[in-house]
């Protein structure tokens, strides 16, 4: 009897809990959201958030192609509200296929119009341009010096030292992929690739790999974003050197967007109005990327983009054509 | 299971019962729903995305696929890795299994331990462990030269996969009567032609059936590639690409097909091998062989070998532990616990979801699985043999095409799920159950075949339904069976990675998922790190669950969890 009355008791306690929970429910919904960033950076970004607006978030973490796979698999029930982060080229395919809500952020300065697309599909809050990476134990081993140009990473002493990400899983493989492409043209860019080819080690899945694994040895050379080497490489205390491409490099802009059919369109609109906020801007210092917000504190060692020497790196193109380059790069390499 | 010869009325008299029995009747049917949505409807899905252009039917993805030399060539890699894996794996679990059973050696159950060691941890563990030992960085650095490529991925299935091998073996060793192998020498045999005309035909079958075995788990491994095939591109892991990295749902499709037919196949083969029992000697139960003198130069090989490859586990998972303490693998080897805190704080909510799944997902796959075991091998009903091969079905499987075929069924609501399942915590749990119903089918048909019909046909003749004389009859001589496969559950579930990957979110993630996010970055430490905290937590409820065991197991048997 008395185990009976502790039941019924126990029911009455959580329907009391469960129905009273209206009552105390926060204003905003859960953000929903999917980030092209590493879990760490990511975390360390939308923790602030949530502090910072009092909106909780839940994210998954993928490479900036999973995400549009995903957003492209659920278009018609998406999951998620943002896609936060990942190269622009990558946001401007998604948006060439109609999966993306415009939504021009409310910023205390002028974004640039290479900053965002041109209905506000996709919005740039950082930026980075690709560099190379290079073991300085390599170096003094044999003598030579880090590759200053593209040209030189033909050279024979990389032969099968170079890595980099595969232009088809990682946007960071893609934009130096791009960056050939847009320098020599499409048909030369293809037989240039060919004698690289012959240098590289191995293609790895994300885009940040080859850094760590220079660090380690694994590898000589690896070719990826400068704000990454920094952070994941020099950084952490590995034997690394940066170097740029002298002919001109490409660069990315870190991509933000809303998701057609979110669910949280209010909290995603104050997601990204904070992605552009001075508060979340100097919060890239930690990842050594280049921030957008010109009120911005700039990480110490950090190469700005008016450094170094770029090409006119055209996204647009670059994002829509995604799927015929990258295929173009994959039946001549046959990788 | 077993064939009764029956006349018609006897017949008649099974489908009378089982109209007079709602209960049976209602879950046969709701057991073909559950298999039809999470196990059929999957796959015919992937077949389907494969065969759908712009929404018509073509051929055009298999012709792309057949074509280009990027795509065809990762299944001749698969199929190559497989077949070198299968060999030298069974190779290993033969002479581990030779000598636990043949042999006086001492330390069986050490060797024993250690050898099925690899089980309770991800493949891509080992995968991490060689990258450690034999990177560039490593301790033995360009000791084996690249180990990005076949020979790290041959190593380091190997060492994951030999142990199935060597428990499929001991079964088939300790089923082979020594006595027979003793006439033979009493009669003048010599020890070379004993096993060359006792053993090795009578375990012909075992053997091929182990081989088969780790060639799909080889097939199927993702963790291992991702982390280390270098240039060297295998199927699972170029599905998972295509389809992450390219957007293309129908190529990946297709090349999941084509993963899935080699395993599929092996499998089949593999099931028709086992059903052929005439190969095993049944003379009573197995008495342990009787080792008498055994020649030196077959003693000191055999023990040889299982040294080396148990130091080579130990040595392994020992990296593991060391590396999980540096500071900065690779360049500064300060010791230090900071991995640990670091894993924590960005560890804690996937090492919580993971447990907090698996803990879910492991009493129901027990009960469905037992349930379902019960059904076949007792039970006789309209598309019994049709319940057996889907619900075995996931086992072979590859996770990639589960995986895929996850999202493509439950993205939007269809016919037979009305409401979306992507994002929640239902289409993990679903997932983790029917990959890993198959082994608790397996171990409830093993447990329920030893048990007499006729103790069940009594209860059900003195008056009692088929549910009463489950619970009160069936159950109790099955439960440590289904503890085993309780504590096999749990392993699979938290260990699970290739068809999970499709599957996490924001709101659930998995373990596995993030040591794989951390090798990505060549942040091996904190990788190091927190695989050592999931087999702690696997270690820790296998033994949970061996203690329980013994306890209910009073009186019957010795039994060991790990090696059903």
């Amino acid at each position: 009897m008395k185990k009976k009355l502790l039941i019924i008791g126990l029911v009455l306690l959580t329907a009391t809990v469960l129905v009273a929970q209206p009552a105390t429910e926060k204003k905003y919904a859960t953000l929903q959201i999917y980030a092209a960033l590493d879990t760490e950076e990511a975390q360390y970004y939308i923790e602030a958030f949530e502090k910072s607006t009092g909106i909780k978030v839940e994210f998954v973490r993928m490479s900036s192609g999973e995400v549009g796979a995903r957003i492209e698999a659920e278009k018609n029930n998406p999951q998620a509200s943002v896609w936060f982060g990942g190269s622009n080229t990558d946001h401007i395919n998604v948006h060439a296929k109609g999966l993306l809500m415009p939504y021009k952020p409310k910023t205390d300065f002028e974004l640039a119009p290479m900053l965002h697309a041109d209905d506000y599909g996709w919005n740039g809050f950082y930026t980075g341009a690709i560099g190379f990476v290079t073991n300085t134990e390599f170096l003094k081993k044999n003598n030579i010096e880090a590759p200053q140009s593209w040209a030189d990473l033909l050279k024979p002493e990389f032969h099968g030292q170079i890595e980099m990400a595969y232009p088809y899983t990682s946007g960071t493989g893609y934009t130096a992929w791009a960056t050939i492409i847009q320098d020599k043209g499409l048909e030369k860019a293809l037989d240039w690739w060919e004698l690289l080819d012959k240098n590289i080690h191995q293609y790895t899945a994300s885009g940040t790999a080859c850094i760590a694994r220079a660090g380690l040895g694994e590898c000589a050379v690896g070719i990826a974003f400068s704000h990454d080497i920094i952070a994941k490489g020099v950084g952490m205390g590995y034997p690394l050197v940066m170097s740029f491409p002298s002919e001109g490099t490409g660069f990315e802009v870190g991509g933000v967007s809303m998701i057609k059919g979110a669910r949280q369109v209010e909290e995603a609109q104050i997601f990204i109005d904070w992605c552009f906020s001075e508060e979340a801007q100097n919060l890239f210092k930690k990842y050594s990327r280049l921030p957008v917000n010109p009120k911005a504190t700039v990480a110490e060692g950090a190469i700005k983009l008016s450094d170094i020497n770029l090409i006119d790196y055209d996204a647009v193109q670059m994002g829509q054509r995604k799927d015929e380059f990258v295929t173009a790069w994959r039946d001549r390499i046959g990788k | 299971m077993k064939q009764h010869s029956k006349s018609r009325i006897q017949q008649i008299n099974e489908i009378k019962k089982l109209i007079r029995e709602p209960f049976l009747f209602i879950s046969i049917l709701v057991i073909f729903y559950l298999l039809i949505v999470f196990v059929i409807f999957p796959i015919f899905q992937v077949f389907k995305t494969s065969f759908m252009v712009d929404g018509h039917f073509t051929l055009k993805n298999y012709r792309d696929v057949l074509r280009q030399s990027y795509y065809i060539r990762p299944l001749f890699n698969s199929i190559l890795l497989g077949v070198l894996v299968a060999t030298i794996g069974t190779f290993v679990g033969f002479v581990f299994a030779y000598a636990i059973t043949r042999t006086p050696m001492r330390g069986k159950g050490i060797f024993r331990l250690i050898a099925t060691f690899p089980m309770v941890s991800p493949p891509f563990v080992v995968a991490l462990a060689c990258i450690l030992l034999f990177g560039r960085a490593g301790i033995f650095a360009g000791l084996l030269g690249n180990i990005y490529g076949l020979t790290g991925l041959t190593i380091v299935e190997t060492i994951a996969y030999a142990p199935t091998a060597f428990l499929a073996l001991i079964g088939v060793l300790q089923a082979i009567d020594p006595s027979l192998e003793e006439a033979a020498m009493d009669c003048g045999a010599s020890r070379g032609k004993v096993f060359s005309t006792i053993i090795l035909p009578l375990a012909l079958p075992g053997i091929v059936s182990a081989w088969l075995l780790v060639f799909i788990q080889s097939l199927a491994d993702f963790g291992t590639p991702m982390i280390l095939s270098g240039n060297y591109q295998v199927l699972s892991v170029q599905a998972y690409l295509q389809i992450t990295g390219m957007f293309d749902l129908a190529r990946g499709s297709t090349l999941a097909i084509l993963l899935l037919l080699p395993t599929v196949i092996a499998f089949y083969l593999q099931k028709y091998l086992l059903s052929k029992k005439s190969y095993v000697t049944v003379t009573g139960k197995p008495t342990s062989a009787t080792i008498k003198n055994l020649e030196w130069y077959i003693k000191y090989p055999v023990y040889a070998m299982c040294l080396i490859f148990a130091f080579i586990v130990l040595l392994f998972y020992g990296m593991v532990v060391w590396g999980s303490f540096q500071k900065l693998w690779g360049v500064d080897s300060t010791l230090t616990l900071r991995n640990y805190v670091q894993m924590w704080k960005i560890g804690k909510k996937y090492i919580k979801d993971s447990l907090l799944l698996s803990f879910i997902v492991t009493p129901i796959t027990g009960v469905l699985g037992m349930f379902i075991a019960y059904l076949i091998s007792r039970k006789q009903f309209v598309g019994r043999n049709l319940m057996e091969f889907s619900s075995m079905l996931t086992f072979a499987v590859p996770g990639t095409v589960v995986g895929i075929g996850y999202i493509l069924a439950f993205n939007n609501p269809s016919f037979f799920m009305p409401v979306t399942l992507t994002g929640t915590s239902i289409i993990i749990i679903a997932l983790l159950i029917f990959r890993n119903l198959p082994v608790g089918i397996r171990n409830g048909v093993a447990a329920i075949e030893q048990i007499d019909p006729s103790i069940e046909e009594a209860s059900i003749d003195l008056g009692a339904d088929s549910g009463v004389t489950f619970r009160k009859v069936t159950l109790p001589m099955i439960t440590p069976a289904f503890f085993s496969g309780l504590a096999n559950c749990f392993v699979r579930s938290m260990t699970a990675i290739s068809a999970i990957i499709f599957v996490v979110s924001g709101r659930w993630n998995f373990i596995t998922v993030a040591v794989l996010g951390f090798v990505d970055n060549s942040q091996y430490a904190q990788a190091a790190a927190m695989s050592l905290l999931l087999i702690s937590i696997v270690l820790l409820a296998l033994g949970v669950i061996q203690i329980i065991t013994n306890r209910l197991g009073k009186g019957m048997q010795s039994f060991s969890i790990i090696e059903q």
